[in-house]
């Protein structure tokens, strides 16, 4: 058969890789730098763009986004040439997918500190960039269809599979979780409230995780370590298995996150169900990965980037086996709103996706430019320095987690809580999130190293651009071949099947929660929040505040004690977004309202420390400075009753008056009590929210039911 | 906790499809894997290795 001779494009799996190391330093030096401002609130700097909660998604971002999204791309775009024997479809479109990533990651580097969010988690941009991501996925499915298409071997090999899935699902989840009604250039209201808003941000959230951190990375295993360690992979038909159980199972489990909340409870045992099923898949792509290296192991003795494969796919081992404990309700009564959740999802992204990135950077950066790694012996203090990173943080957290875990729920003899002071708590577990900065230090000091180990390896050889390939043409079959061999060589269908498994769990747990009214029981009492909070709300949107608080009280005795009634899915109604949050950083804010004077609030914004001594909470003193913004504010409410907010036009007419009233009255209430302050500034408005808080059912006669699970 | 799975409102028919899809299409990939040929699964483990890989590999075992 006549050979046919090609090259591949190095040249944009260089760019990835640089990428993905200049991202991957960023986003771990803003990880630290957050992770020192839950010990000294000074590190805040007492700007309103460097706060922790402005700050933290900068974090999230970056390391999901840029470093984790690049180093997908790198390895995607690297391992699918040569899997494929082709070069990929269009140099341009590479490079549009190349520049268009980057400016998404700068823009969203931008806007999250200027506190332009949407306050989704993981999904924090705002509708502009949100578009942008699309535009970029899609260019990158198209150049990675046009390049399976354009193959010359016949059949997809298994990581084709994982990236396949990877591009339809990450579609999927962005345009449904994105789904929001713009009402300025940088403001949009999320067309779900409450308890279906939760629900789809968690579907999202979780399968982020699945499919961004996950999928790709199984499929990067599944082309990389075999060729690390000069072994194919131990079993094709445990790939196969473990594909199509992982990629179904996954999507259902995202009710996990929201157990014990007003989310209907048939929905959460499904998430647990699931959740539990999940371990099955997940092991079976990590046993057939370490096993892949049997026969092998002398080498990961002697080769640092086997090291960190090793540790990676321990990691996912670990993160997989602990996803699901902690989705048992008994465990997550107690892990959940705490460090652990933190520590988790950290052995999974220092672990996993760190380490398998950095393997795959010592692996292909020689290959590239045709040259050995500078050294061995910096790669090998790299790993060793690195995993010592990861157990600094770690253990900590899961220390921290346990101690404030069972002081949140302990009580006295007496039969009161034992430290009804929330700030009591976090103060106890300040050492352990020392001792996390270390870990993160430690860690990033691992990657400065890798970084200089590369960049002296780059410039010791010679980038490839193009580099020469030769592989027979792709012959057109006649025979018919059973069933997932023709799969193997049919993108469409291929892909058309995985959007199914895919869609059957969101389906399932998502249509009856938004169109039977049984899941989500009104309560006449609860009513649309007042111009003047409407606002205020946003301004806890701009700052962040859910990055610490929650506002969703768990039907548990300890909660209830503490918070008082537990919440209802009645109550999140005209929430959009709903605000529940995922940590407890500081305690839970539902019924904060009328439980401290207006005064109290506003001390507590200008310094925390005034009101709660020893308090880890940033001070907020430029909300007193600035003047409430209500040019939107007409539109916001517009905006609100198109997605189903029921404010009358007479209430949207007079917004700008009945603003001014409230805020008058607030004013007035903190002249009585020593604090002048102009009725104008963005601080009336917050403390206008946060008093109305979980309010509208105070007056409420108690029920009877409880629902199970209540302590 | 699986009491809850009684209490679906009617909406039973979701979850049972389901996860009858899921069981038969397991059977199905377990059945089929089963029957699969040894030469197709060593062809698709050695696609990512070239062919001087493979030769190099042969001669150092």
């Amino acid at each position: 058969m006549q050979l046919e001779h090609f090259n591949y494009d190095n040249k944009i799996v260089r760019n990835f890789a640089v990428a993905t190391i200049v991202w991957g330093l960023v986003g771990m030096s803003v990880g630290l730098l957050v992770a020192v401002q839950l010990i000294w609130p000074e590190m805040n700097f007492l700007t309103q763009y460097t706060t922790f909660g402005r700050v933290r998604p900068v974090h999230t971002n970056a390391v999901i986004f840029a470093f984790v999204g690049n180093g997908i791309f790198m390895g995607v775009y690297y391992s699918m040439q040569r899997v494929l024997k082709t070069r990929m479809f269009s140099d341009v479109l590479s490079k549009i997918h190349f520049w268009g990533w980057q400016l998404i990651i700068v823009a969203a580097a931008t806007t999250l500190p200027l506190g332009l969010t949407t306050s989704h988690e993981y999904a924090e941009m705002e509708w502009p960039i949100d578009i942008a991501i699309a535009v970029i996925w899609v260019t990158f499915g198209i150049n990675m269809f046009g390049t399976i298409i354009k193959r010359r071997e016949r059949h997809m090999y298994v990581a084709v599979w994982f990236y396949i899935a990877t591009f339809v699902t990450v579609a999927v989840l962005h345009i449904v979780n994105s789904i929001q009604l713009p009402v300025g250039l940088w403001k949009s209201i999320y067309v779900y409230a409450g308890v279906q808003d939760a629900l789809v941000q968690w579907w999202y959230g979780h399968n982020a995780v699945a499919f961004f951190l996950t999928t790709p990375y199984l499929g990067m295993m599944y082309y990389f370590l075999p060729k690390m360690a000069n072994r194919p992979v131990y079993s094709y038909k445990l790939s196969i298995l473990h594909f199509w159980s992982l990629i179904f199972i996954y999507i259902w489990a995202g009710p996990h996150h929201l157990l014990y909340t007003s989310l209907p409870g048939w929905v959460q045992s499904l998430g647990v169900v699931f959740s539990i099923m999940l371990i099955a898949p997940s092991w079976g792509g990590m046993v057939n990965g370490l096993l892949t290296l049997r026969g092998a192991w002398d080498k990961v003795r002697t080769e640092p980037m086997l090291k960190f494969m090793v540790v990676a796919l321990t990691a996912y081992g670990m993160a997989t086996f602990e996803g699901p404990m902690l989705s048992l309700k008994q465990v997550n009564a107690i892990a959940h709103f705490t460090d652990w959740i933190v520590a988790h999802v950290h052995v999974g992204a220092l672990g996993w996706n760190g380490f398998m990135t950095f393997a795959i950077l010592y692996y292909l950066i020689p290959k590239i430019y045709k040259t050995p790694l500078y050294s061995k012996k910096l790669a090998n203090t790299h790993f060793w320095i690195g995993t010592l990173g990861i157990l600094f943080y770690a253990i900590p957290m899961y220390w921290a987690a346990v101690v404030q875990g069972l002081m949140w729920k302990e009580f006295t003899p007496e039969g009161v809580l034992k430290y009804p002071n929330f700030l009591a708590t976090t103060l106890e577990i300040l050492p352990m999130h020392m001792m996390r900065a270390i870990g993160g230090a430690l860690y990033l000091a691992g990657v400065i190293m890798m970084t200089y180990n590369l960049i002296k390896t780059m410039k010791a050889g010679k980038l490839v651009a193009d580099e020469p390939a030769e592989a027979p043409a792709m012959e057109v079959v006649v025979v018919k071949e059973p069933t997932h061999r023709r799969l193997e060589r049919k993108p469409m269908l291929f892909m058309v099947l995985a959007l199914i498994a895919i869609l059957i769990g969101g389906i399932v747990e998502m249509i009856p929660t938004f169109t039977i009214s049984s899941n989500i029981p009104k309560i006449a009492s609860v009513k649309p929040y007042t111009a003047l909070e409407l606002q205020g709300r946003d301004l806890y949107i701009r700052e962040g505040c859910v990055n610490c608080h929650t506002q969703t009280i768990r039907p548990f005795r300890s909660e209830t004690a503490r918070y008082g009634e537990y919440s209802k899915a009645g109550e999140f109604v005209y929430d959009h977004p709903f605000l529940w949050g995922s940590k407890r950083t500081g305690p839970d804010l539902h019924r904060i309202g009328g439980k401290y004077p207006n005064k109290w609030h506003f001390d507590h914004m200008l310094d925390p420390t005034i009101t709660s001594p020893g308090s880890i909470m940033p001070a907020y003193p430029w909300l007193i400075d600035q003047q409430l913004d209500n040019s939107m504010l007409q539109a916001k409410m517009k905006g609100m009753r198109t997605v189903g907010v029921p404010y009358s036009q007479e209430e949207i007419d007079n917004a700008l008056a009945d603003a001014d009233k409230q805020a008058a009255t607030i004013a007035k209430d903190l002249k009585d009590n020593q604090v002048t302050i102009e009725s104008d500034r963005e601080i009336i408005a917050l403390i206008a929210y946060l008093q109305r808080l979980g309010t509208d059912i105070k007056a409420e006669k108690k029920t009877e039911a409880t629902p199970s699970g209540q302590e | 906790m699986f009491k809850q799975l009684t209490n679906l409102n009617g909406d039973e028919m979701y979850l049972i499809t389901s996860l009858w899809i899921f069981l038969v299409f397991f059977v199905l990939v377990a059945c089929m894997l089963f029957w699969m040929k040894k030469d197709h699964i060593d062809y698709m483990k050695d696609i990512p290795f070239d062919d001087d890989e493979k030769q190099n590999d042969q001669q150092s075992e």
